[in-house]
């Protein structure tokens, strides 16, 4: 009978069962600052209140027992107490916060990143393709930004006195074996993937994660779209050729199979032909053969649960085939390339339970030359794959691990044929690889990352190990220094590895010091580098060859300044920013008989771009100067050995996008518009003339400028998009 | 891009600042519930012109609420209508990181709901405004996206109407064509508002002042 007792007792006393407790205390942050707004509340119940601007906050609620008092404020923390409501009285509560927040420290020795996600973007994802000199190749526009150096006649990165070798690009984690169309002296390569498949671009210059290996100098990160936004057709019409892009989109078809949360297809082909164009504007070479390239891009995506997968595929065909002027050969030297290269990738990441992110992955590229120099036919063929697993499990907002594994395979065979000789040749390079990294935030204001990365060479019968740690400490409300260090492994390139493999990995130590100032749409940053090279290749012939001997007998250095400033504020509709570089290095490699400034590398770099926005003309200009100070050549006349430098590179280029109507693009551009002279080097006779003397000639580009219109068209369901973004 | 954009979306800071509900809107005659309470002492707040106490307040019924749409998609509308003037990327990126939670919640809760389209899209619009040259391109293709599948979803809800024709018609004056079928879509919206009832008590019930007041700016 004891319940009717208590029904007796509620009867009589019904202030039993409204009995109000009052919840009260005070709100603060760490530094014991009042917090005024934050939402104080029981969960599940409708009662609770607003911090006052004292951080106080009371309030009544006929809740009774064990509840959850919930605390939140945007940008901290939210704070959660379980307790019986009767005990929620004067409560001292500190919130922490947020470090997810934009206020957060971020390690930022090394990189720079395009994209919306990245918190500061020195980059933005239109710069790539609005940049005037990079006429829409994503690697032309890396090359405005600080630790760059101006080699124009190549067209591949070369940073902070590394060769255009010791760079590797990924896309979605993934190496790419062969980035670049072979090409051959003085005629610029260009990288092969289209920018508009990617959303998301991080280029390191240094300092980079333990999960990336194999790169001495840099590494440039691409991400394709993991959603496209809608239905579309692109079309292209260049003076140079032509362009048709398509993207299909297909939603889940639910509810039967319910593990199908939608997939999406996006195609792309591209031809080029320089050959109307040579006709016109006849340049240096005398084309046989002008430059013709086909290629196919498709990247397919499904979303499967809390999954996605993403396939992407690129074939490219390209041939050309020319004579160059060579002071050793009245007649000229012949040569025809013709390429075809494969690239396929195909990767899947999840959220697990327990914060638990998976990502596999893998790659094969299959690339095949044919080189022809007068009698030489030289056929390559190289089979690459590379696999990758990674977990990554967040244990909190400040602490993220990583664990990874990866595998490198390579299998490379050459036929060299000319009438009096023949060989074969090739090698297997496989790599394994295992990597740790863990994320630290201490506070808003302190952060540091840890990383160590082991490989073992089956080539070389080698096993390297490579510690790196950054650090990153804000010293205000806008700005911040990081420190990094980090060691870095790479193998010998092909044409080295084709004919030893009795070498060891060369090395590289990174020194970085990044100091880094944003705000109002303003960067400034400065980074000092000391790089230290060891273990270079070094071998005793003019070219390497199989009696060549070979050592790993080189080293160097590279030390200097980077400087980035950009502004989007200042003056009304003209966004711009400049980039000077610092560089000293010298260094002992390959044939070089004493330790000198190779000659890709240049003292002073510097890039200023700007991009105008004319309302009236519904037009974009944009402007682009290029400075390069000279560079190193060995002057046969003079002893020693790249004692001597060439005059400065100089180069304007401009462009002019105009919007014919949403969906309609007219665009030209014109590169050196004022037509500087350039020479990027000297050849000299293999033999002096009568006189004692060596004749030399100028290694000029093939043509001084380079002119181009193109018509872009969209066509998609809503009317909105263009392809402002790709140009 | 930039200015075309910050155009465009000026244009729905307007239509955003009039989305408060009415809360004098009093339907039921027994005694209200505990949410009724709740959600009339967050307009009267929000009308007070406490926005942020409004936002917690609708903030407390959504946990209370868990299978309601509105009070999640409320504290989003608060916090992308104030991120509109917002010039301080920090405080952006939570507002409208806070607002995006939100939306997802609430679509979680109602899915394929047109309203909560609108306002995601709206969510974009605000970081267009803040820096078109970074988000412009991105994000108006998403907004445009959202705003079609938003009037696909429910053709004859003015409100959509509205929301896809001001919308197309910013882009439209910008390049010189013709508003005329804008002008149209605006005309239907008027005449569907004047026989609008919403769902329930507490639906977004805003646009049709803005459908005149655009009609009569742009269409006369």
């Amino acid at each position: 009978m004891k319940i009717s007792v208590f029904a007796f007792l509620f009867i009589i006393f019904p202030s039993l069962l409204l009995a109000q407790a009052t919840v009260s205390g005070t709100v603060t942050d760490t530094n014991g600052k009042p917090i005024s707004g934050a939402n104080v509340y029981l969960e599940g119940s409708y009662d609770g209140t607003s911090s006052d601007d004292n951080g106080k906050f009371s309030f009544e609620t006929s809740e009774v027992g064990t509840q959850t008092l919930t605390v939140s404020y945007v940008s901290f923390e939210p704070f959660k107490m379980i307790d019986v409501v009767s005990k929620m009285k004067n409560l001292k509560i500190v919130l922490r916060e947020d470090v997810n927040s934009l206020e957060t420290v971020t390690i930022s020795a090394g990189s720079f990143s395009a994209g919306d996600n990245s918190k500061i973007s020195a980059l933005k994802p239109l710069d790539i393709v609005t940049t005037a000199s990079a006429l829409g190749d994503f690697v032309g526009a890396l090359q405005t930004l600080p630790g760059t150096t101006t080699v124009a006649e190549d067209g591949r990165l070369f940073v902070r006195g590394g060769d255009a070798g010791e760079t590797q690009i990924f896309i979605d984690g993934i190496r790419v074996f062969t980035p670049y169309s072979p090409t051959t002296d003085n005629i610029p390569t260009r990288g092969r993937y289209s920018p508009f498949l990617f959303d998301g671009i991080t280029f390191s210059t240094g300092g980079y994660s333990a999960e990336y290996g194999q790169a001495l100098s840099s590494v440039l990160l691409l991400n394709t779209i993991d959603e496209p936004i809608q239905e579309k057709t692109d079309i292209a019409i260049m003076s140079v050729g032509g362009g048709l892009g398509h993207t299909k989109k297909w939603d889940s078809p639910s509810p039967k199979a319910s593990w199908n949360k939608g997939s999406s297809l996006s195609l792309n082909a591209s031809y080029i032909n320089l050959a109307p164009y040579i006709a016109i504007l006849p340049d240096r070479n005398d084309w046989h053969k002008p430059f013709e390239t086909a290629s196919g891009e498709a990247v397919f995506r499904q979303k499967i649960g809390d999954g996605l997968l993403k396939i992407y595929g690129a074939f490219d065909t390209s041939n050309f085939a020319l004579t160059q002027e060579d002071i050793n050969k009245s007649e000229g030297l012949a040569f025809k390339l013709n390429n075809q290269n494969f690239y396929t990738n195909a990767s899947y990441s999840e959220m697990l339970n327990d914060d638990w992110t998976l990502f596999a992955g893998g790659s094969y590229t299959y690339g095949n030359t044919k080189v022809g120099i007068d009698e030489a036919d030289i056929k390559d063929v190289e089979n690459s794959a590379h696999f990758k697993l990674k977990l990554r499990k967040r244990f909190s907002n400040r602490f993220k691990l990583n664990i990874g594994a990866e595998q490198f395979l390579t299998d490379f065979n050459e036929n060299y044929d000319e009438p009096n000789f023949a060989a074969k040749l090739g090698f297997n390079n496989n790599i394994s690889a295992a990597f740790t990294e863990a994320d630290i935030i201490f506070s808003r204001k302190l952060a540091l990352k840890l990383g160590i990365r082991g490989e073992y060479s089956e080539l070389f019968k080698e096993f390297t190990v490579s510690p790196r740690v950054s650090f990153a400490y804000k010293t205000g409300k806008s700005s911040q220094l990081s420190l990094a260090y980090g060691d870095f492994f790479q193998q010998p390139e092909n044409e080295v590895l084709k004919f030893t493999n009795n070498l060891e990995a060369q090395h590289t130590q990174h020194y970085i010091l990044n100091y880094q100032y944003s705000a109002n749409n303003r960067i400034f940053r400065a980074e000092f580098y000391r790089k230290q090279y060891s273990n270079l290749v070094t071998y005793n012939d003019a070219m390497p060859d199989a009696n060549s001997l070979f050592s790993n007998n080189g080293d160097g250095y590279a030390q200097g300044l980077d400087l980035f400033w950009r502004d989007d504020e200042s003056i009304k509709n003209v966004d711009y920013w400049v980039s000077y570089s610092y560089l000293d290095t010298e260094r002992k490699y390959k044939n070089f008989p004493i330790e000198a400034t190779p000659n890709f590398a240049n003292t002073h770099n510097l890039s200023v771009v700007a991009k105008y926005w004319i309302e009236d003309w519904k037009s974009q200009i944009g402007f682009s100067y290029q400075y390069g100070s000279g560079r190193t050549y060995t002057d046969l006349n003079e002893p020693g050995f790249l004692q001597n430098k060439t005059r400065g590179y100089n180069s304007v280029s401009l462009n002019w996008a105009y919007l014919l109507s949403q969906q309609k693009i007219l665009y030209f551009s014109i590169n050196n518009a004022f037509a500087f002279k350039n020479v990027n080097g000297y050849q000299y006779a293999n033999t002096p003339d009568a006189g004692g003397n060596f004749n030399r000639r100028e290694l000029r580009p093939a043509a001084d400028q380079f002119f181009f219109v193109g018509f872009f068209w969209t066509i998609s369901t809503d009317g909105k998009d263009n392809q402002l973004d790709n140009l | 891009m930039q200015n075309v954009l910050t155009y465009l979306t000026l244009l729905f800071t307007v239509i955003v600042m009039q989305a408060q509900t009415d809360t004098t809107t009093t339907s039921t005659e027994a005694a209200p519930t505990k949410y009724e309470q709740g959600m009339r002492k967050a307009f009267q707040l929000w009308q007070e012109d406490k926005p942020w106490e409004a936002a917690n307040v609708f903030e407390r019924i959504a946990t209370a609420e868990p299978d309601n749409w509105l009070p999640p998609y409320y504290v989003a509308q608060i916090n992308v209508i104030n991120s509109f003037t917002e010039k301080d990327k920090t405080k952006l990126t939570a507002q409208l990181g806070k607002a995006q939670n939100f939306i997802n919640d609430a679509t979680a809760i109602s899915k394929d709901n047109p309203d909560l389209l609108v306002l995601q899209a709206q969510l974009y619009t605000a970081w267009i405004v803040f820096d078109g040259q970074q988000y412009g391109m991105t994000y108006s293709a998403k907004a445009s996206e959202l705003y079609s599948k938003a009037l696909a979803l429910a053709p004859n809800n003015p409100r959509m109407i509205l929301s896809k024709a001001e919308w197309d018609m910013g882009g439209a004056k910008y390049f010189g064509q013709s508003i005329e079928p804008y002008c149209k879509d605006i005309q239907r919206a008027i005449d569907l508002f004047a026989t609008f009832k919403p769902a329930g008590e507490f639906y977004p019930t805003y646009g049709e002042e803005r459908a005149k007041q655009i009609q009569a700016e742009s269409c006369k």
